[in-house]
């Protein structure tokens, strides 16, 4: 790591972008009661993990969860995948997820999760299955340094079998894209209706000024007062 | 020392008192101090701060006293020794007043040393020189036709007995004698013979000091002042309301010219939008193979909507921070936005892809035009309104040039149906109206007028049948 430390380790590739998806938040299960001893209702994880199937851990250095201030240890540091924190609680708050990276020249990464326990659907209220509640976002390395570009171009998979997730992200991302471009085509549909309708208003309304000036021409050659109201 | 003096006091012992002064009460003080100036200086301890050591050291020179030293002086009045002074002899004596002709004789305390001296107060006396001129200098220079000789010497005879007091000499005007003059006439009577005067007697080359005064202006303001003040309560009411009724005016003149000019910028955002639109559809059809092209092309050129934050710089960035709204969009503009969104299905926070994240801000700029332009469109309506009004009131009866449907919510808008290659477009007037431009100000008055309108244009269509 030593040799990394050297000032041209901070050259960065410029006009390089690279991507990588990453998959966050938590699970969470029903006791099926409240616990006795401290009043917990349910044991959750909180989690980040890549997208694809690849070893965050070659450019992460850390992830730090930062958990509501009633639990001890708020700042939980996570050095090695898995990056999850597992907990028991009774209420939702929000989760700090701060990712550092191997290169320190490489400002840390924040997202922020609203940990999820509660949900209205039955079977996961009886603690039979766990609740999910997770986001896809992406970290973009803009201009990567050398050594992060090094880094993340080399991924490691972390699973040898196939790699899933809980939420079909796949199908979300198609569905959540064709929504936005229907919705696109159909506002702009709009504003062309609505630019053509106010083009002719415009041009209404130049024809009555018009009109007025010359009628006001003629009302002060014969001098009838203009309704002093209308010009409010 | 001062209890010593009591004593004595008390006592009646006489003790050589000397006259006291302000200046023996400081000096007495100075001496005491100069003669604790001797003691020997003090070396700074080893160790002490410079500025702790200069805060015990500059005043007076003197080690730090145990006890509280400074009970005789500090904030405290110096205490006034009225008592032990030797008290100076009055009389009461005879005096006389210069400023009196009459020679007067009058009786006052006064101090003894001061007997024989002029009375103090007679050089307040003052008395204004009014110039006196000579025949000759009447005959040729000073000649008036609207004054006569006997009237101008009457005028500066009043004007030496009241001192120029121009109101005085007014009301003691002698009325029967001579014609009745205003203040300013005598005014300007007397100033114009005083500065013809000091011109002619100025010495050759010498720039004579005049005073200036203009009768015309003084007339003028007196007037206006009198005006000023004999306005009755419901004038002055009236002159207010027309004042704030100017100026709204003036501000709504304003506030129209802006919106014209808004109205034009976003024309043209909107037909470039359009290009862009036609462009984008030529697209979509190559989109499904080539997915990163969209990307190129959907990028607008310019749009009046929202400016997202370029995230050109380098280092590691969340995509999803790039649908965060700007915090210069107004909270009107986000909660249409999010009206629309909701009724289009969307989510606010969509999956932050690459292409997701594009589009979606295109879209909400998109979102954003469109209720600018539905602005536009309502501010034109009422224009459009108000100038047929002006027209109808102008010359009633003229034909009106057809004027296009305004936008009210209330009024069912037929969707004039497009080619057909736009499906759904019926659905999409839906989410025209559901943009609520109402919290505008003025829109009430606004609605009530377009009522008003109506229901003159129905009367008038009954009228012909």
């Amino acid at each position: 790591m030593a040799e990394f430390g050297t000032p041209t380790s901070s050259g960065r590739v410029k006009g390089l972008t690279i991507v990588k998806p990453v998959v966050f938040g938590n699970v969470a299960r029903y006791f099926g009661k409240k616990r006795e001893e401290d009043g917990h209702t349910h044991q959750w994880t909180v989690y980040i993990k890549p997208y694809k199937n690849e070893d965050l851990s070659t450019y992460v250095k850390k992830v730090n969860f930062k958990l509501h201030e009633s639990y001890p240890n708020q700042n939980r540091v996570i050095t090695k995948p898995p990056y999850e924190v597992t907990e028991t609680g009774w209420g939702e708050f929000e989760v700090v997820i701060k990712i550092y990276f191997c290169d320190p020249n490489e400002r840390p990464v924040t997202l922020y999760h609203l940990l999820k326990l509660f949900q209205s659907e039955t079977d996961i209220m009886l603690g039979k299955k766990s609740l999910v509640a997770e986001f896809y976002d992406e970290l973009v390395f803009n201009d990567p340094t050398v050594m992060m570009h090094q880094l993340l171009t080399n991924p490691r998979p972390i699973a040898v079998g196939p790699y899933k997730h809980e939420t079909d992200f796949e199908e979300r991302k198609e569905k959540t894209l064709n929504n936005i471009l229907a919705a696109k085509k159909k506002i702009r549909y709009e504003i062309t209706e609505l630019n053509d309708r106010l083009k002719q208003k415009k041009e209404t309304i130049q024809k009555l000024k018009k009109q007025i000036s010359q009628l006001e021409e003629n009302v002060s050659e014969t001098g009838v007062q203009p309704d002093v109201e209308s010009l409010t | 020392m001062e209890a010593g003096s009591d004593v004595m006091d008390i006592l009646e012992l006489e003790k050589e008192k000397e006259f006291i002064t302000k200046d023996a009460l400081m000096n007495d003080y100075k001496k005491k101090k100069s003669k604790k100036q001797e003691q020997v200086s003090f070396k700074r301890p080893e160790g002490m701060h410079r500025e702790l050591w200069g805060l015990l050291w500059t005043d007076n020179k003197d080690a730090p006293p145990l006890m509280p030293a400074d009970t005789n002086q500090g904030y405290k009045q110096m205490k006034a020794k009225i008592g032990s002074s030797r008290v100076r002899p009055w009389k009461w004596m005879p005096f006389t007043n210069p400023a009196r002709k009459d020679g007067a004789i009058f009786y006052h305390w006064r101090k003894v040393a001061d007997e024989g001296k002029d009375y103090p107060f007679a050089r307040f006396n003052k008395s204004v020189e009014i110039p006196v001129y000579s025949d000759l200098e009447y005959q040729q220079h000073l000649h008036d036709d609207s004054w006569t000789r006997q009237e101008t010497d009457y005028l500066f005879d009043l004007c030496k007995r009241f001192d120029l007091r121009f109101i005085i000499i007014h009301d003691r005007w002698d009325r029967e004698k001579y014609p009745n003059r205003s203040v300013e006439d005598l005014k300007e009577r007397y100033y114009n013979i005083c500065n013809t005067l000091t011109k002619v007697r100025a010495p050759a080359g010498t720039e004579p000091k005049i005073r200036p005064f203009d009768a015309e202006h003084e007339r003028k303001r007196k007037l206006q002042l009198i005006k000023l003040f004999e306005r009755t309560p419901e004038q002055v009411e009236e002159e207010e309301y027309l004042i704030t009724e100017l100026k709204k005016i003036e501000l709504r003149k304003k506030e129209r010219e802006k919106k014209t000019q808004d109205l034009q910028k976003l024309i043209t955002a909107a037909d470039s939008n359009i290009d862009s639109r036609r462009v984008d559809r030529k697209s979509t059809k190559k989109k499904m193979q080539h997915p990163q092209k969209v990307k190129e092309i959907g990028t607008n050129p310019e749009s009046t909507g929202i400016k997202f934050p370029d995230f050109k710089q380098s280092g590691v960035s969340v995509r999803s921070q790039r649908i965060k709204l700007p915090a210069s969009v107004g909270q009107k503009k986000t909660k249409a936005m999010e009206q629309v969104l909701e009724e289009l299905g969307i989510e606010y926070n969509p999956m932050p892809t690459e292409e997701i994240v594009t589009h979606f801000n295109e879209l909400r700029q998109d979102i954003v035009l469109l209720y600018e332009l539905k602005l536009a469109l309502t501010t034109c309506d009422y224009e459009l309104e108000t100038l047929r009004h002006r027209i109808q009131t102008l010359a009633p009866g003229t034909p009106i040039p057809d004027i296009p449907k305004p936008e009210t919510s209330d009024l069912q808008i037929t969707p004039t149906s497009p080619t057909g290659e736009e499906p759904d477009s019926p659905k999409s007037i839906k989410f025209l109206e559901s943009i609520d431009v109402m919290g505008t100000p003025g829109t009430p008055n606004r609605k009530r007028k377009a009522a008003l309108e109506q229901s003159n244009i129905m009367k008038k269509i009954k009228h012909k049948i």
